[in-house]
């Protein structure tokens, strides 16, 4: 199934396709979107990264076409 | 049913004569509405070398294409004219609730000419327009006057009112106009403009409906848009403290990818633009002390006082502006703050909080909620008046102004009080320095010589956004714009939310690169420049937020909602053509008018020259000139003067503007 991904400076892009997606089996949960980026394991915990924009637990099982957005730094004004 | 009205009114003040006029399909096809359709009416009919200030010079006020359509996020209005403060195009635009009432009159825009021979103001229902005397109203502040025209002009429902206050009156050359109670377009000097004109405010009593092209089409993306923005929300234990870490995170990024645009609405839902008053500090965003200084001048425990919690604490009301979902304003009570004098004020914005914080050393935050309301209520710009008085700090710091040229104030770093009874002066446009300021830097530093214009920081006469381009080369770019110095056109950490590439084939892509990369001037940095410009200009056209335009594409398309709105199912490629129309309209009004676009480049200071002792921008200097090279070449403009190539003309169908 495919997931959109906004990944983060530190994550590996290798896996996220041109439209900004990855392919990961049925059943997958948001722990494997961090082990595809590459995500270093203790920061897995901390990170602020979102599912469909609701912050969600490492073992929220992901669905077909969900958001994955991990949180940077913006300006504005 | 293509979301515009197809009709503007014209209104000589001179001569009294009002009447509405019927505009092409092929106006609205080619330029849109708003800022669009500015440029074109006043290309067309602003004689070359016009005085801004006198009778030839037109004042618009307009509505955009996708405003009051049902499309979200779409509720702004533009001021246009010949700029005062700089010689050429001027713009500016602002939120709040007065845009669709323009479009529910029945036109969309009003254009003034001519000078009344006494103070008026305008009133417009869907029955038509009349000129009503504005003698009573002369001489009150903005918030005063709105609420008179609110109470006079009621009908079942209060109407909307655009008001210059008293430095639009004075003729200060940073004035603007004002709507919701102190909401203001503020910047190119459009209330001076109004002023000069005497025409004190515009009333609005409409109820008309916008017909579209697909109402059901647009509905179901609204909703669609909405959906998604409600959902997007910071988590509550993300507070104000920890934005200086995300700052300081920015600035050790070493590389740069591109981003959700939907994080923006986040942290504008939760904080507003005042999220940047602490991490602007840490990344080096923030201009600090007259554009010479850093974190290192302002320290943390300086910063920390204008920490956007201890602002959220007052907020007693958030609003949303006309058919917004973000919600980024609010009402803050500060009935308790100094002198009482005011009961609320809007929550300052970042802009404000930056020219009255670090760039004058400041960390008094009452006294920065009591400047904001004082200067909304005067209808002056807050950016330029914040980077006037740090001039003068300067200039007084360095003996060029001593005390008896200030009246007795002590002009010191951090004297909030000092700042306070300068900007009285220069709403009163006291006799001396409050006049002198009053015009802003440029025109100051020449009124006081003396080598004072090596302290005023200005693009071509406009003091530039709250925004070091130091940190984001591409800002530099864009503050070298038409419109010089406006901070809200675009940047490379807007950019990589927008997405673009996935709609605009020659939208460089943002792949995970170095961040120093942006320093280096390149075509596809110049080409992330155009395209941010000319999406922006789209923007402008159909009265969108710049808020929302940085959502990106993924969340709030622009191109879509364009079609659903007109029927024209244009591709996005051809949308980005018609920005690039406006931009280069923008830039052959200029022309006309005898700006030399070189004049408009950043220079010294904002472009790092000398460079920052300190802090996370230490030793920068930007290459900005050949960056500006390269846009105006990839524009299609000569890439050394920013001519526009005939070529370009004739393929744009500009001649007729150029003729």
């Amino acid at each position: 199934m495919k997931i959109r991904v906004y990944a983060a400076p530190f994550c590996s892009f290798e896996d996220i396709d041109e439209d900004g997606c990855l392919d990961l089996p049925e059943g997958a949960v948001l722990n494997d979107v961090y082990k595809k980026l590459k995500v270093p394991f203790l920061l897995r915990r901390i990170l602020f990264a979102t599912v469909n924009y609701r912050r969600v637990g490492l073992k929220t099982r992901l669905e077909e076409g969900d958001v994955v957005s991990f949180f940077s730094a913006l300006g504005g004004g | 049913m293509k979301g515009y009205m197809g009709k503007i009114l014209k209104v000589d003040l001179t001569t009294g004569d009002i009447r509405q006029e019927n505009i092409p399909d092929e106006v609205y096809e080619n330029f849109l509405s708003g800022v669009g359709l500015g440029v074109y009416y006043l290309h067309k009919h602003i004689p070359a070398g016009a005085d801004p200030m006198g009778p030839e010079n037109i004042l618009g006020i307009l509505s955009g294409l996708l405003t009051n359509t049902g499309s979200l996020m779409t509720g702004r209005w533009m001021a246009v004219c010949k700029s005062p403060l700089t010689g050429g195009w001027g713009d500016a635009n602002c939120g709040g609730t007065l845009s669709p009432a323009i479009k529910q009159c029945g036109v969309d825009g009003i254009f003034f000419t001519g000078i009344s021979p006494k103070p008026v103001y305008l009133y417009m229902d869907k029955e038509g327009a009349e000129l009503r005397d504005a003698s009573h109203l002369w001489g009150k502040d903005a918030v005063e006057a709105e609420e008179i025209l609110q109470e006079e002009c009621k009908t079942n429902k209060k109407p909307k009112v655009a008001v210059i206050g008293p430095a639009g009156e004075k003729l200060s050359l940073i004035a603007g106009i004002v709507n919701d109670a102190g909401r203001i377009s503020a910047r190119s000097g459009v209330g001076a403009v109004m002023g000069s004109k005497r025409l004190k405010a515009v009333v609005l009593q409409g109820s008309g409906k916008t017909g579209i092209a697909d109402s059901a089409g647009m509905s179901a993306y609204s909703k669609e848009v909405a959906t998604k923005v409600k959902n997007a929300n910071l988590p509550k234990f993300f507070k104000g403290f920890l934005l200086p870490y995300m700052g300081m995170l920015m600035a050790k990024q070493k590389k740069v990818v591109a981003m959700d645009g939907m994080l923006a609405a986040m942290i504008n839902k939760k904080f507003g633009t005042i999220a940047v008053n602490t991490l602007g500090m840490t990344n080096g965003d923030c201009p600090v002390k007259n554009w010479q200084g850093s974190v290192v001048d302002f320290k943390k425990r300086q910063y920390k006082k204008l920490n956007p919690d201890r602002i959220l604490a007052r907020e007693t009301k958030k609003y949303h502006c006309a058919s917004c979902v973000i919600g980024c304003g609010g009402m803050c009570d500060i009935r308790d703050v100094r002198d009482g004098r005011y009961a609320h004020t809007h929550k300052p914005e970042y802009e404000t909080c930056s020219s009255f914080g670090c760039l004058l050393l400041n960390d008094d935050l009452e006294a920065i909620f009591y400047i904001n309301e004082m200067l909304n209520r005067a209808g002056m710009d807050t950016i330029s008046a914040g980077n006037a008085v740090a001039f003068a700090i300067e200039c007084f710091e360095n003996g060029i102004l001593t005390e008896e040229d200030t009246g007795g104030l002590r002009l010191k770093w951090g004297n909030a009080e000092a700042v306070i009874a300068l900007l009285e002066k220069m709403i009163n446009r006291e006799e001396g320095i409050g006049d002198i300021l009053a015009d802003g830097v440029k025109g100051a530093a020449e009124r006081i010589g003396k080598g004072a214009e090596r302290f005023a920081v200005h693009v071509g006469g406009q003091a530039p956004g709250m925004h070091d381009p130091k940190l984001d080369p591409l800002l530099g770019i864009h503050f070298s714009d038409p419109t010089p110095g406006r901070h809200t056109i675009g940047g490379a950490v807007y950019y990589n939310t927008m997405y673009l590439w996935k709609e605009v084939s020659w939208a460089p892509p943002v792949k995970k690169h170095p961040k120093s990369e942006e320093y280096i001037p390149s075509d596809r940095e110049a080409l992330k420049s155009i395209a941010t410009t000319y999406y922006k200009m789209l923007t402008d056209g159909a009265g969108g937020c710049f808020f929302a335009m940085i959502l990106g594409v993924d969340h709030w398309n622009l191109f879509k909602m364009l079609n659903l709105a007109t029927g024209w199912n244009l591709s996005a490629e051809e949308y980005m053509g018609i920005g690039r129309r406006i931009q280069t309209a923008r830039q052959l009004f200029n022309l006309k008018h005898g700006v030399d676009p070189r004049d408009f480049i950043i220079a010294g200071r904002i472009k790092g020259d000398p460079p920052l002792t300190g802090g996370p921008l230490k030793g920068i200097t930007l290459a900005i000139e050949d960056m500006v090279r390269l846009t105006w070449k990839n524009c299609g403009w000569d890439e050394n003067t920013g001519v526009p190539e005939d070529a370009l003309i004739q393929e744009l169908h500009l001649s007729e503007l150029t003729e």
